[in-house]
């Protein structure tokens, strides 16, 4: 247990340490240290079942962890439980409300449960509902809305009672792009407009670019952390991609100046960090010996898949993972 | 603990009640069959009329059946939360969780309350209700039966896991709750067997508190069997013992879903 920390909730609005979730043999999240400042924008990224559900249910204290410790918002989440939820806004993965009832029955259901007075759960529900655009869904009934509008009021349920924390778990799984990019926007105008602290996790990488800091989960660990600018800069300046049928000869001599690549059946991707002149002569060279070639910048993704290929080869069993910078 | 999360999971209880019409309608109607049709049947079969008539020894009886039926659907509506994901909302929020059960147990006694006052005020258009009612004993005989019924319905949501086997939740508690309590026919009357299993049915002593009420002008061959203070001693045993059971259930229960929600999930990261 953690002695509760009102006054590190200033820097830091997630603490953890250690924390692990055992499910019988599988381990889920495996001795996580995570440091998230107040305010911040943070992405936890990770392919499925890479422990980010479980993590995000362990700090908002509906999992118990297995060991170790975490403050959310100054709040220790073994010890404190009402305190941290009371301090907390969750959206999970699949909606949280009553689709036979209607958006302003399930925002006032949410607001009551927090302990807001009427007044209070009124005017921000007008404020959420403007900002959203969904004014004129108000009385209709959440089973009636479309998918994109049932996360948007699933978002507003979650932050009708100003969460200092908000915790965001694929807020944007099963939607389509348009609806995708108009959650963002919401969450975008959320955090312009109360500076909240936000931590979201997310398979869709390209998701997570504008997040101020970004970590890599992978079998419940965080293998790497950075801003999502300085993680892509770090991986080099351009990805090139080779496609054909007999790579092996041509891959290892590329290792040697290249280092290591990520390998999917017929392709070969390389990082590249050098001159022009240099990348030309590469391609010249490779040009005539594959079916398929492409130079272009690296992305998150890249990050990610480098991560995953190079990271499992380098660690050592029982070795502890990253503690992210701050 | 502040009051308004408890008053809003009563009011979504309410709100639901009257949103589903054919729930309700289904509620008044279950209990005036007893009463028209079988009550009707069987005075004729045994030829009774007036005072001695089996329909009125029915009153008590079917205004409890609209509260077990009520007041249990309404707390197994948990089992819906679950599984729709509303019971999400409930656990983030700010408060400990066995609140959750004492709240869903208040909102579905007072959905049953509801529908029993519904049903009183048909009765007394039917024309089946007395003039020498005892209305102090029917309050508390209401409230202690809807709470003793709703605190039924959560132990039983405790250990129901999804509502498709609601047929089985109906055949094995509610009817037999029912049917073994002295809803249909006096407890004294019973042989011994089904007697000594209707004085372990705590839903019986919610029928004889009703039976105190004195609905309707029924004679003394069907006089109330146990006294008040008795009815009421062991209703509150048993919604407090039911209420803690589901509690402690529950908050275990809280921490076991969300395990299976995450290794069950469908990418579920």
């Amino acid at each position: 247990m953690m002695r509760d920390a009102p006054d590190l909730a200033k820097y830091l609005a997630v603490h953890a340490n250690g924390l692990t979730k055992q499910y019988g043999e599988t381990l889920a999240v495996d001795r996580l240290d995570l440091d998230v400042p107040t305010g911040e924008f943070f992405g936890l990224l990770g392919p499925n079942g890479s422990g980010k559900t479980t993590t995000i249910h362990m700090l908002s204290t509906l999992v118990r962890p297995s060991s170790g410790q975490a403050l959310v918002a100054g709040h220790d989440i073994g010890r404190n439980g009402v305190k941290v939820r009371g301090a907390i806004g969750v959206v999970f993965q699949d909606s949280a409300l009553d689709r036979t009832l209607s958006v302003w029955e399930n925002l006032r259901f949410a607001g009551m449960l927090a302990g807001l007075t009427g007044k209070v759960i009124c005017e921000r529900t007008d404020e959420l509902l403007d900002l959203f655009g969904l004014g004129e869904q108000r009385h209709k009934s959440v089973g009636s809305l479309s998918g994109g509008m049932r996360r948007a009021v699933d978002v507003a349920r979650g932050v009708i009672h100003r969460p200092q924390v908000l915790f965001l778990d694929e807020p944007t799984i099963g939607l389509d792009l348009p609806n995708r990019k108009k959650i963002w926007r919401f969450i975008e105008r959320l955090r312009a407009q109360t500076g909240m602290t936000v931590l979201l996790t997310t398979h869709y990488l390209e998701e997570a670019a504008d997040c101020n800091r970004v970590a890599f989960i992978k079998k419940g660990r965080i293998v790497k952390s950075g801003t999502p600018q300085s993680l892509i800069d770090g991986l080099g300046e351009h990805v090139i991609e080779i496609e054909g049928e007999k790579l092996d000869g041509i891959v290892n001599d590329l290792k040697a100046n290249l280092g290591e690549p990520v390998l999917e059946e017929d392709r070969a991707s390389f990082r590249f960090s050098g001159s022009p002149a240099d990348l030309l002569n590469i391609q010249a060279d490779l040009a005539p010996r594959v079916t398929g070639l492409k130079v272009r910048r690296p992305n998150l993704n890249d990050v990610f898949l480098w991560v995953s290929e190079t990271e499992a080869l380098s660690r050592r069993p029982g070795e502890r993972g990253v503690r992210t910078a701050r | 603990m502040n009051y308004r999360p408890v008053l809003a999971v009563v009011q979504r209880e309410v709100l639901k009640l009257f949103r589903q019409r054919s729930r309700l309608l289904s509620a008044m109607i279950r209990p005036l069959i007893w009463l028209l049709v079988i009550g009707a049947g069987f005075d004729a079969m045994l030829g009774r009329t007036g005072a001695d008539s089996y329909k009125y020894f029915l009153v008590p009886g079917v205004i409890g059946m609209a509260m077990l039926f009520g007041a249990m659907l309404a707390a197994l509506s948990t089992v819906y939360d679950k599984e729709s994901g509303v019971m999400r909302m409930l656990v983030i929020a700010p408060f400990e969780h066995y609140w959750i059960v004492i709240a869903k147990v208040l909102g579905a006694a007072i959905a049953g309350i509801i529908q029993a006052v519904l049903l009183l005020v048909l009765l007394a258009l039917f024309g089946y209700l007395g003039s020498d009612i005892h209305w102090g004993v029917l309050l508390l005989a209401l409230l202690m039966t809807a709470l003793a019924c709703a605190s039924l319905g959560i132990l039983t949501a405790a250990w129901t896991p999804t509502l498709d086997n609601y047929a089985v939740i109906m055949n094995l508690v509610i009817f037999p709750v029912f049917f073994l309590s002295g809803s249909l026919y006096p407890v004294a009357q019973l042989p011994d067997v089904l007697r000594t299993i209707a004085m372990l049915n705590p839903y019986t002593y919610a029928v004889d508190l009703l039976k105190h009420a004195n609905l309707s002008m029924t004679g003394p061959g069907f006089a109330p069997d146990f006294s008040i203070a008795t009815d009421v001693a062991v209703l509150a045993a048993f919604i407090v013992l039911a209420t803690v059971v589901a509690c402690l259930r529950f908050s275990q229960e809280s921490r076991y879903s969300a395990l299976i929600h995450v290794l069950a999930k469908k990418g579920g990261g």
